[in-house]
């Protein structure tokens, strides 16, 4: 045993033993840097005074909230946890957080408050605001007004500088503007409407600072710190977050949103609550109470606020000079008085794509500020189904029990004979057997099953073939529509066929010039052109996805030297799918060129020069000896291809992200949506998975054929 | 008319100089044997007939034209690989007929050419198998029938038979003898049988270090060949060599004093071909038996003597090894070489 062996195991002993005699508080959160070392600090600090043991958790916050609903439930999860209160309602729905009756309203900021109320119970101690505001420039005059903002924007214009940068595509940031412009997201009935007057006026006033290219376009949250350390925008509008990442020698101010000049009324961002939820399953409940409350008041808070930047939501430390001495804290305080709580409601959640969609629209794709609306509310009713009806179980479950029966009965009949080696035979295989089940079987037999239900906020409804029948009839949509089953499913085709092709002739190619035994640095291009295959394919699909900038990309300014016009890649469906097609064939012809490679190199030379001898010429060698010689190692290879790029959810979400309005989404992309950026329709997403699985399926038997015709 | 004419060919590897200079005539109609030990470029020279390698120096003219920069398929010869190189996805018939095939002749003519080669080679039955569904000798006739139905001008051979057995050879080599009768076609044979050489030719050239050695009928280069290397090559047991010193009526050697022939001086070497010896009671040759070869009623007896190894033919006697045995030549039987064995100076 190592010496690095027996000290991790003396740990686990330890951390066994600990265990054992007192279980610590268990905190998760999901902060890192200056805020982890805060809540650490806090943790420390609360042990010391109590005597109770704390365990903090940094989880990524990306995979925090379904960490907590799924480990909570099971008994499995922290006393404490950290969380944004968006997701309060859901996380009440599944039991995982608990009331908290002793909460002192009045300690706390007042929205901080209410955010934190559901069904007139309060849940969870706030600790800190997060929200929108004005970043403007050391010597750039700060506007109270839209109108004095663009009064101030164009001096700053050069053909290499903007005005002002947000990430207009994102809901999160229109939110404000909307309200400004006097637009209510939400009906008195508590559903979304796009289709208003205001959403119209808002998106007009946006799309005109891009006309005037006081906004540049295509805008990300990378590219906005880019540019604003780069001085190359006077403004930015970010959260608190953003001051970590503004080059320090860089002088700045910060300040609420301005007033929307048409209409009076302040813009007003989205207010995000963090705050410390107390597990509805802690075992430990009057002392995660304690720890809760601690980390919102007093020292706590001072010390989230000095390490961890953050907007503290106890009013006391306000009164500390630390606290209001601090500029960009209060700037964030005042900018949160005008701010509005995040709705933590169920509805909200449906609102991102429809809205991103009609954003982009807008800003991208040429359609009408007054059309965009529309636009959104088609999209959100298509994507909101209504709940089906529930079914009757009782035929599915007479159906799987005759399946199973006749199974086993086909299983019974054939006569066999255990012996000895049956059994020995049995355990060898049973390690892979196990393996399989667990891995493959078991999900798919639960994916099978879930594709009968309908799942609302954590509600399983049997719904029998309903989903499937939607999925196929394309309700709720037009056959032709991106949302339509039918025209993913010729994009998934289409896109499967032209990569194969790509990746084949460009592999072959590259293969044949390599195989010349007279090129010079052979190795060296070899090893250049595997490169792409030895990069991570989210690596690269970032990497093309940022050179297919419309601004800023390196094709643009290549395309630029030709003295061809800028191409807005992803507002047309046809170059958004070539941008995918192109970062997929970068990624994938390597592999065949390898196998391409290899097969070559199998040939003997004298076939060659039996077929030059015989009057072949080059391409008669290539078309009659090469191709068939090549093609039992070739069809292996492209098959896999096929279902490889079949399912190729990397590259399509990170480079189009499906755009424009979700044209070039493949099957396996729009089922990643259903299930997680639509109303986790998971039951519906499961179905587009039994789908995806049949035309596979088919194709697995389509292309088994295709290859039994080779000789064996 | 000469049908293939090699001037002054010149062909190196790196710094292997294979072919060093060769000048080589075939007539219309010839079955000429390239034979040599390996590594003597007789190998490489065919290719370069064939376009397969290109020469460093020196002239390839076929039937009168300088074919130097043409490619193969311009060049209307036909060539039988040693491997075969059969092509592995097609069938027997579509072998033969890719030839044809790419030349674009009618359905109907490739058809019958097919048929007729299939026909003379046997290989009717085996038409829509696959090569590796096919014995050694199919595949190698199916390589014969590959570059018949094409009619080349000009047939080249690479060792053709060597991945036979013995008896598929020998009936491989009638067959080939048949063929060149039948079709009348000039070819081109590369071995390093001498067998082959012998039975297959109208003429044989040897090759040694990338040199033609002597050009001529296998007969004439068994019975007077220019040097030792010739007159080692051919024959087997290879012919005894033995040096010897011209004094006045005698040569004399190690422990051996033989008649003087022809007009010789000084140091020389003499060859004596086995079958021209024999072991008998007495004989100017003495030396123990260190093997022997039965081939039946007769026999070769290998010797170790004063000048050297020796093998002698031996009838009837029973040779054993370990004896000391004479040996005596048959009438007039030896040929005479410079001391080098460069130059043949008298064949009997």
């Amino acid at each position: 045993m190592s010496r690095g062996a027996r000290r991790v195991a003396a740990s686990l002993l330890l951390l066994f033993a600990s265990a054992a005699l007192a279980a610590p508080l268990r905190l998760w959160h999901g902060y890192r840097g200056g805020e982890e070392e805060a809540i650490e600090r806090i943790a420390r600090q609360f042990t010391a005074e109590t005597g109770l043991e704390v365990e903090a958790l940094a989880v990524p916050y990306d995979a925090l909230s379904s960490k907590l609903t799924s480990a909570i439930p099971h008994g499995a999860g922290p006393d404490v946890f950290i969380f944004a209160h968006e997701r309060l309602r859901q996380f009440h729905r599944l039991k995982v957080v608990a009331p908290t009756p002793a909460l002192e309203t009045d300690r706390y900021l007042l929205p901080a408050v209410a955010a934190l109320e559901l069904d007139g119970a309060h849940y969870g101690y706030p600790l800190a605001i997060k929200c929108l505001a004005l970043f403007v420039r050391e010597g750039v005059a700060a506007p109270d007004s839209t109108d004095a903002l663009e009064r101030v924007l164009p001096a700053h214009l050069s053909p290499d500088t903007f005005g002002i940068a947000w990430e207009a595509g994102d809901f999160y940031f229109h939110a404000p503007i909307l309200a400004g412009f006097g637009g209510q997201l939400f009906g008195a009935d508590g559903r979304a409407r796009f289709d208003t007057p205001e959403m119209a006026r808002s998106l007009t006033w946006v799309k005109s600072l891009q006309d005037r290219a006081l906004l540049p376009q295509e805008v990300s949250g990378a590219l906005v710190k880019t540019l604003f350390n780069e001085r190359r925008i006077a403004m930015a509008i970010s959260g608190p977050w953003f001051a970590s990442e503004i080059d320090p020698q860089l002088g700045y101010s910060v300040h609420p949103l301005p007033v929307v000049s048409q209409t009076g009324l302040p813009m007003s961002p989205f207010l995000g609550v963090e705050a410390a939820f107390d597990s509805a399953r802690s075992e430990q409940a009057e002392a995660a109470q304690r720890l809760a409350r601690y980390l919102s008041v007093g020292d706590a808070t001072l010390q989230r606020v000095t390490l961890g930047r953050q907007i503290p939501a106890e009013l006391a430390a306000w009164d500390d000079p630390l606290v209001s001495g601090d500029p960009l804290i209060s700037a964030f305080r005042a900018a949160a008085e005008r701010a509005t709580p995040t709705p933590n409601t169920l509805e909200m959640a449906r609102v991102w794509e429809p809205m991103k969609l009609a954003l982009k629209a807008v800003l991208q794709g040429g359609v009408a500020p007054e059309d965009a609306g529309a636009l959104a509310d088609r999209r959100y009713r298509a994507l909101n189904r209504e709940a089906l009806p529930q079914a009757d179980p009782r035929p599915w479950l007479i159906a799987l029990a005759v399946g199973v029966s006749w199974l086993l009965w086909r299983h019974a009949r054939r006569p066999r004979q255990p012996s000895p080696e049956t059994w020995l035979g049995l355990t060898w295989v049973a390690p892979a057997a196990l393996g399989l089940l667990a891995l493959v079987l078991i999900p798919f037999v639960i994916g099978l099953s879930l594709s009968l239900f309908h799942h609302e906020a954590g509600d399983y409804t049997f719904v029998g073939g309903a989903n499937f029948v939607d999925i196929l009839t394309s309700r709720g949509y037009r056959f032709n529509e991106p949302l339509s089953f039918y025209f993913t499913l010729a994009v998934t085709l289409l896109w499967t066929a032209v990569n194969v092709v790509l990746h084949v002739s460009l592999g072959l190619f590259l293969a044949i010039l390599l195989k010349e035994p007279l090129l010079k640095l052979r190795a060296v291009y070899r090893v250049l052109l595997i490169v792409p295959w030895a990069v991570p394919n989210y690596i690269t699909a970032l990497m093309w996805k940022g050179m297919f900038h419309r601004q800023f990309g390196a094709i643009n300014a290549l395309l630029g030297l030709l003295g061809v016009e800028p191409v807005s890649w992803f507002t047309h469906w046809s170059t958004a799918f070539a941008a995918n097609v192109i970062t997929n064939t970068w990624l994938g012809f390597p592999f065949m060129m390898v196998v391409s490679l290899g097969a070559l190199q199998s040939i003997p030379a004298d076939l060659y020069e039996a077929a030059a001898v015989d009057g072949a010429s080059r391409w008669a060698q290539f078309r009659h000896i090469t191709l068939p010689l090549l093609r039992p190692a070739l069809l292996p290879a492209v098959i896999l291809g096929s279902v490889w790029t079949f399912n190729m959810f990397n590259i399509i979400y990170l480079v189009s992200g499906g755009e424009p309005g979700g044209g070039t989404d493949i099957l396996v992309s729009e089922a990643f949506r259903w299930a997680f950026q639509r109303n986790e329709q998971y039951g519906f997403a499961a179905a587009y998975s039994v789908l995806i699985f049949v035309v596979l399926f088919v194709w697995s038997r389509i292309t088994r054929r295709l290859s039994g015709e080779e000789p064996a | 008319m000469s049908d293939v004419r090699l001037v002054g060919l010149k062909k190196r590897f790196g710094d292997n100089a294979i072919v060093k200079g060769v000048d080589l005539e075939v007539q219309a109609g010839e079955f000429l044997v390239m034979v040599g030990p390996s590594g003597c470029g007789k190998t490489t020279l065919l290719r370069i007939i064939a376009g397969l390698e290109t020469a460093d120096e020196g002239e390839v003219y076929l039937g009168g034209q300088r074919v130097n920069e043409l490619p193969p398929r311009e060049r209307d010869v036909g060539m039988v690989f040693q491997s075969y190189a059969l092509y592995p996805h097609m069938t027997v018939r579509e072998n033969l007929a890719f030839g044809l095939t790419l030349r674009k002749l009618p359905r109907a003519d490739i058809d019958a050419r097919v048929a007729e080669a299939a026909r003379m080679l046997e290989l009717d039955a085996l038409l829509d198998r696959k090569p590796k569904a096919l014995s050694g000798g199919q595949r190698q006739r199916v390589a014969m029938g590959r570059v018949i139905v094409r009619r080349p001008r000009l047939f080249l051979f690479d060792e053709p038979l060597s991945n036979l057995d013995t008896a598929l050879r020998v009936q491989m080599r009638g067959e080939l003898s048949r063929l060149h009768r039948q079709l009348g076609v000039t070819m081109l044979y590369v071995t390093h049988d001498q067998v082959e050489a012998m039975t297959l030719a109208t003429r044989v050239a040897v090759f040694n270090q990338g040199l033609l050695q002597q050009l001529g009928p296998p007969m004439e280069l068994y019975l007077r060949p220019t040097n030792t290397f010739v007159a080692q090559f051919l024959g087997s047991p290879s012919m005894n060599l033995l040096t010897a010193r011209r004094d006045g009526a005698h040569f004399r050697g190690a422990g051996f004093t033989l008649d003087a022939v022809g007009e010789a001086s000084g140091e020389v070497k003499l060859g004596l071909r086995p079958q021209d010896l024999r072991v008998a009671d007495e004989g100017p040759l003495r030396g123990e038996v260190l093997a022997v070869e039965r081939l039946g009623f007769d026999g070769y007896a290998f010797l170790q003597t004063a000048a050297g190894p020796l093998a002698a033919r031996f009838e009837g006697s029973s040779v054993e090894v370990g004896q000391t045995v004479a040996v005596r030549p048959l009438g007039d039987v030896l040929h005479v070489f410079s001391a080098d064995g460069a130059r043949a100076l008298r064949h009997p």
